[in-house]
């Protein structure tokens, strides 16, 4: 067995075993060849066809289980993400793991005002720039749905605020296929070059499926534009267990293999190495309140299992973390958010968004994504496990240190405390001085982090050239809808 | 027991081969089709009701007791004149225009049925002139448009603009729901309503269509 940390020595959980892997595998299979998709792309039937898929009704495809060994092979086991200086920043591969928020949240919970209303552009680009500043925030997403843009503009705005205020990788949502060209100009525009840009991708494209087992036409567009671009992409199924994916865990990553697989087969017929990350979402049907709701238990069992499918497959793997179904940053966010991401982290998912998301994804929550940075700290030091070397193992130092003696004043303390983890906004105080530093509690003292960053903290601009072009990109796409409408 | 008790428990139950076996029987044995309805089917989808509501039982239990009390309906139907059938009301519902997304519009559908709504489901992917014309054809007390996508929702608006321009919204309530809508875009759309989910769907149908 593996072992959850880049390192080699730190913790892991494995959710499957290796013969549970492949009874899924299987089961999914099946799933492929004998129920098959419907897919809303004429193109990718085609590809299908040709292949070897059995087409019925113009759009209904039965995959044979060869063409899921054959897209297997050609994609690449590893994808790399490269920061906007075009250095690489996210190796998804192995057991490594990478936060990064979610997209799209319909409210913001303003942490000074404490209201919760529709977010706007000044609302996200404050909201990128402090991911920019906090430092296990590897990735951002677009966190909010732009209330003050035209709507048909909303993805593209969304990327010209996070490409010039993060110098870190993105996940992109586009409406549409032509919304994806924008984005991939506007990204090369700020790299240096579509050629720039596919040897070393700035983003990665999240597409998906609509389950049950049917693929919209936009989806497999923004699939293929993506295969041809050399963009990295998912095709991640967002299961609703108990509605759209069956309720039981083994039945859900059965269906959600089996969109995943078939998003692979149809991006890899496209072009064979483009670089694809495996993994899909549940959110299980509260069967109560109807609601959709994240990181209950068999959700985080559910990723665990995909986890271990990618592992099986060799493939990156995409999954989630510091999600909570709570209205306010409270207990229950917390509570929710963190198991969520100490299980991810220790399931090795590679690449993991949605941290900060409150209600089921419908609010963001400042206080949530500060407060899960610490929390991903925490994290990341019990991936790096115990050492064992001989300067860990610290014999000299208890033989000269001797019983009754005291290490504080020892070589050994001075050179290895630095090692260990030091908190941000945790409060390790005595009480008195806990008093006198205002008795705050920790959403209080993640509200002044908040607040200090977005007074000070100045992410690295583009240049004016580049923000000339970006605008340029926006100005046409603006006339482009126009027409259109 | 009575047959109309057992009738009802097997509803309760979600026993919906029981129920249709024993609704057949109390057909055959001479029973008025209405008390069937009433006294046995309805009663039983009644008390489902009241335990739904204290949390007592969950949605896919509802979903068995709503099919065992289909199953009964669909035997007693062709006993019934139509006017005398018992409905709630009757709704068109579709997911807008360019989205596929019917999940929760589904929940919805089977939450209003088994309150006794009958629902005309179009379907996905729905235009406005479809809409128009499903108003016409079925003369419902309200149409549901459901969006999951922030592009599609402007759809509903369109489609409001629609039966407007037939002469039809004052003959139909609109109510609309799906993630990214809000009462605050019903209201700038000039929906009748809004709901959060298939349970307040249901709720809210109930009290725009009295």
């Amino acid at each position: 067995m593996g072992v959850g940390s880049s390192h080699g020595n730190g913790l892991f959980f494995r959710t499957l075993t290796e013969k549970q892997a492949e009874e899924i595998h299987l089961a999914s299979c099946q799933v492929l060849e004998d129920t098959g998709m419907v897919i809303h792309h004429e193109e990718a039937v085609e590809l299908l066809r040709q292949a070897g898929a059995h087409v019925e009704n113009g759009n209904r495809v039965y995959f044979p289980s060869f063409l899921v060994k054959q897209a297997l092979q050609s994609a690449p086991s590893r994808v790399t993400l490269y920061n906007r200086k075009g250095e690489a920043a996210l190796h998804l591969e192995g057991a490594n793991v990478y936060f990064g928020t979610g997209s799209d949240t319909l409210n913001y919970l303003d942490p000074f005002t404490l209201e919760r209303r529709s977010w706007r552009q000044e609302d996200v680009a404050n909201a990128i720039r402090l991911c920019d500043k906090l430092p296990n925030i590897d990735f951002v997403m677009s966190m909010g749905l732009l209330s003050d843009v035209d709507p048909r503009m909303i993805n593209r705005e969304q990327y010209a605020i996070m490409v010039q205020n993060t110098e870190k990788p993105q996940v992109v949502i586009a409406e549409d296929g032509d919304t994806l060209l924008d984005i991939i100009e506007m990204a090369a525009c700020a790299v240096g070059g579509k050629e720039r840009l596919r040897q070393k991708p700035l983003f990665m494209i999240y597409t998906e499926p609509t389950s049950p087992l049917q693929h919209p036409k936009e989806s497999i567009e923004k699939l293929l534009i993506a295969a041809e671009n050399g963009v990295p992409a998912n095709f991640a199924c967002g299961g609703v267990a108990g509605a759209s994916v069956p309720t039981t865990i083994a039945g859900a990553l059965v269906q959600a293999n089996a969109e995943a697989l078939s998003g692979l087969i149809i991006h890899q017929l496209k072009a064979p190495g483009a670089p694809f990350i495996y993994g899909y979402g549940n959110s299980p049907l509260d069967m109560r309140t109807m609601q959709a709701v994240y990181g209950t238990p068999e959700a985080v069992l559910f990723q665990g299992g995909a986890v271990d499918l990618a592992h099986y497959y060799q493939l990156p793997s995409w999954g989630y973390a510091g999600c909570s179904n709570s209205k306010v940053c409270d207990e229950q966010a917390i509570a929710e958010s963190t198991m969520f991401t100490m299980m991810g982290a220790l399931q090795g998912c590679n690449i993991m968004h949605d941290v900060f998301y409150m209600e089921f994804g419908i609010t963001g929550s400042l206080e949530l994504l500060v407060i899960s940075n610490e929390v991903i700290g925490r994290t990341r030091r019990l991936l790096k496990g115990i050492n064992t070397d001989k300067e860990s193992l610290g014999v000299e130092s208890i033989m000269r240190v001797g019983p009754g003696g005291n290490f504080l004043g020892d070589d050994h303390t001075a050179k290895h405390f630095r090692d260990n983890w030091f908190p941000d906004l945790s409060d390790f105080n005595n009480y008195e001085n806990w008093t006198a530093n205002g008795s705050k509690t920790m959403i209080e003292r993640a509200r002044d982090q908040i607040k200090q960053v977005l007074e000070t903290h100045q992410p690295k601009p583009v240049t004016e050239e580049v923000k000339a072009q970006i605008g340029e990109i926006l100005r046409k796409a603006k006339e482009k809808v126009g027409e259109k409408a | 027991m009575s047959d109309f008790t057992s009738l009802a428990e097997l509803v309760i139950n979600g026993n919906y081969n029981g129920a249709k076996d024993l609704t057949q029987k109390m057909i055959d044995n001479g029973n008025d089709p209405l008390e069937i309805i009433n006294q046995g089917l309805m009663a039983g989808m009644n008390v489902v009701g009241v335990r739904f509501k204290a949390g007592d039982m969950y949605v896919p239990e509802v979903m068995m007791s709503a099919k065992a009390m289909s199953t009964g309906i669909e035997l007693l139907k062709p006993l019934i004149a139509d006017k005398d059938m018992p409905t709630a009301g009757k709704v068109v519902i579709g997911t807008v225009k360019g989205d596929l997304h019917d999940i929760g519009k589904k929940l919805v559908v089977m939450m209003m049925e088994s309150a006794g709504f009958e629902i005309i489901d179009l379907g996905v992917d729905i235009d406005p002139a479809a809409f128009v014309k499903a108003v016409k054809e079925h003369s419902p007390q309200a149409i549901g448009l459901s969006a999951l996508l922030t592009t599609t929702m402007l759809s509903m608006k369109d489609t409001i603009e629609a039966l407007k321009e037939e002469g039809l919204r004052d003959s139909v309530k609109v109510v609309i729901g799906g993630a990214p809508i809000s009462q605050s875009f019903a209201d700038e759309i000039g929906a009748d309503g809004y709901a959060a989910d298939a349970a307040s769907a249901t709720e809210l149908c109930r009290r725009i269509i009295a």
